[in-house]
């Protein structure tokens, strides 16, 4: 009797499952990773689910090994993904910079503990002029239509694509659809080493250095890096998204990523009822970052707080891009739960409340005791 | 509008099957639900938490919610958040076998209790006190129906724990039979 279930077309799912639903969706047909937690239910639901689909999924002997498999998946031209939380993927930052490098798309699932993987994530930890566009989902919902886009985005720019998500995300259960996204076609993959060129003579070759061979001696590392790095800026400047409300003409402009992004929101909306000039501005997109939309937003802003679950990552880029970089405030934190494998207290609407008012009343404050007028920046 | 509720206990006690069998239930009717798990790493008698969040649009509510309108209360050695994330006013369901509430601190909610564990006993389902308290709680806050809770709590249920059907549905069924006399469970307080 789960007619007006089907009417909905709602399935309780945990995040994990819904996300390698998603992926299977997308045209994932190979996974390979080794269990942590809370990344551990995404490859036990691949587990689960890909045999079924015509898919393969490996648990393999180490990330190392896991991301290594998934690069020869990709090269090979199937979908292929792997994943682990930050701790996991440190150990795979050679495979990713060689799959940046020689341009075999891979998608890499994130479901971190926490929110000290923004760096890792943006900034990469392998070797040459390469980043991971990387989307950062506020939610299940979005984090399904983000895993199908990642794949399209890994394939049509040959890249390795993140998706950063957390025990939020990988963990609740929710109501969901696994709709699929309508995305636009992609060129056939004819760089792909699927055995086609067999006997030919004219075998494909996927190449970091691009040295070549003898009857194709390649461009060299030092053209084929460039167009490399060439990529990566056009990227850059392409693939920036992000959202917000109430920005025309803020005061205030509190911006985060992930799922805080989604409990800073329920509290902008509050003080906005409250009547204050606050604004929310989300990066959905870490790399690229989203720079002239923050600028564009932060134009008129007095004060620019970054809340977010570690010392001060993005931070560097609010820093960066904001209209007026002295406006710009950490109001986040560290904050882990005793188990060390999820957020601690600070991710919590209360708090994040006191905090953002704190920042407003110190700003305040401080322009008071500089003798500057209530207008003036302080 | 959203109806949010959080369900408070300890590890052994069901607290998770609860939570996921009322929150499938709320799906099944066609409606939104969301379930945020909390526990530690124990099997039992380590602090359980489950926030089950339900209604009739996408959701709005936060995974860590910041407050709830009803909590369920299994076990006085952890009521985890309830004390301050539950609104003034707010339907608060204890399971007496084992929680004592004093009748100031019940005067500020809508309050009821049952002796769960007594009743699943009588029935003789004595690990479903926490059903007892689901149909209960279904059948006071009017959250999800009687059926919809039977069906979920089937289609949760593993192969190799098939023989709990029955006695789980007479859990639910009675909690729900009990959450019909608002007198039988509203406390003097």
């Amino acid at each position: 009797m789960s007619s007006s279930a089907a009417t909905s077309g709602l399935e309780l799912l945990e995040g994990s499952t819904a996300i390698a639903r998603a992926a299977i969706t997308a045209g994932c047909r190979f996974f390979a990773g080794y269990p942590m937690s809370p990344f551990t239910g995404l490859l036990e639901s691949m587990a689960r689910l890909l045999p079924g689909s015509g898919g393969v999924c490996i648990n393999a002997q180490s990330e190392i090994e896991g991301v290594n498999m998934a690069l020869g998946a990709s090269a090979a031209g199937a979908r292929a993904a792997t994943g682990s939380c930050g701790q996991g993927i440190a150990l795979m930052q050679e495979a990713i910079a060689e799959t940046a490098l020689n341009e075999t798309p891979l998608v890499i699932f994130n479901m971190a503990r926490n929110q000290q993987d923004y760096f890792q994530c943006t900034r990469g930890g392998g070797w040459g002029d390469y980043r991971t566009l990387t989307l950062a989902p506020k939610d299940i919902p979005e984090a399904v239509e983000h895993t199908q886009l990642l794949f399209h985005l890994a394939d049509r720019h040959r890249i390795p694509t993140i998706l950063y998500g957390d025990p939020l995300i990988a963990q609740t259960r929710i109501g969901v659809r696994i709709d699929p996204l309508e995305l636009p076609p992609l060129p056939a993959k004819d760089w792909a080493l699927d055995g086609s060129r067999g006997g030919t003579g004219h075998s494909r070759q996927i190449w970091t250095w691009a040295m070549g061979k003898a009857t194709d001696p390649g461009p060299g590392p030092d053209r084929h890096w460039q167009a490399i790095a060439e990529k990566f800026e056009r990227i850059g400047a392409v693939e920036q998204r992000s959202e917000g409300f109430g920005l025309d003409g803020a005061e205030t402009v509190v911006v985060a990523f992930g799922s805080a992004a989604k409990f800073t929101a329920h509290v902008i909306e509050e003080l906005r009822d409250a009547g204050h000039s606050i604004g929310h501005f989300r990066p959905i997109t870490l790399w690229p970052f989203p720079g002239e939309a923050l600028a564009r937003a932060t134009e008129h802003a007095r004060r620019v707080l970054v809340f977010e679950l570690n010392a001060g990552q993005m931070l560097d880029d609010v820093r960066q891009h904001a209209a007026d970089r002295s406006a710009v405030l950490p109001i986040g934190g560290v904050s882990i739960h005793e188990s060390g494998l999820s957020y601690g207290p600070l991710l919590d609407v209360p708090v994040i409340r006191e905090r953002i008012l704190a920042a407003m009343r110190g700003r305040r404050r401080l322009a008071a005791r500089a003798g500057l007028s209530a207008g003036s920046r302080g | 509008m959203e109806q949010e509720v959080l369900i408070a206990g300890i590890g052994g006690q069901g607290i998770q099957l609860v939570g996921k069998t009322l929150a499938l239930a709320a799906t099944l009717a066609g409606r939104h639900a969301m379930l945020a798990a909390d526990y530690g790493g124990e099997m039992r008698g380590g602090p359980s938490q489950a926030t089950v969040v339900v209604g009739d649009a996408p959701l709005r509510a936060l995974p860590i919610v910041p407050a709830v309108g009803a909590a369920l209360v299994m076990h006085d050695r952890f009521v985890g958040a309830v004390p301050e994330r539950l609104r003034k006013g707010g339907l608060l369901l204890v399971n007496s076998s084992v929680v004592d509430v004093d009748a100031e601190r019940a005067a500020r909610y809508a309050y009821f209790e049952l002796p769960a564990i007594e009743l699943a006993r009588e029935l003789g389902a004595p690990a479903a006190a926490g059903l007892v308290m689901l149909g209960a709680f279904a059948r006071l806050s009017g959250v999800v129906e009687l059926e919809r809770l039977v069906e979920a709590m089937r289609s949760l249920l593993p192969p190799y724990r098939e023989q709990h059907a029955a006695g789980n549905a007479t859990a639910l069924e009675a909690g729900w039979a009990a959450g019909a006399d608002r007198s039988a469970t509203a406390a003097a307080g």
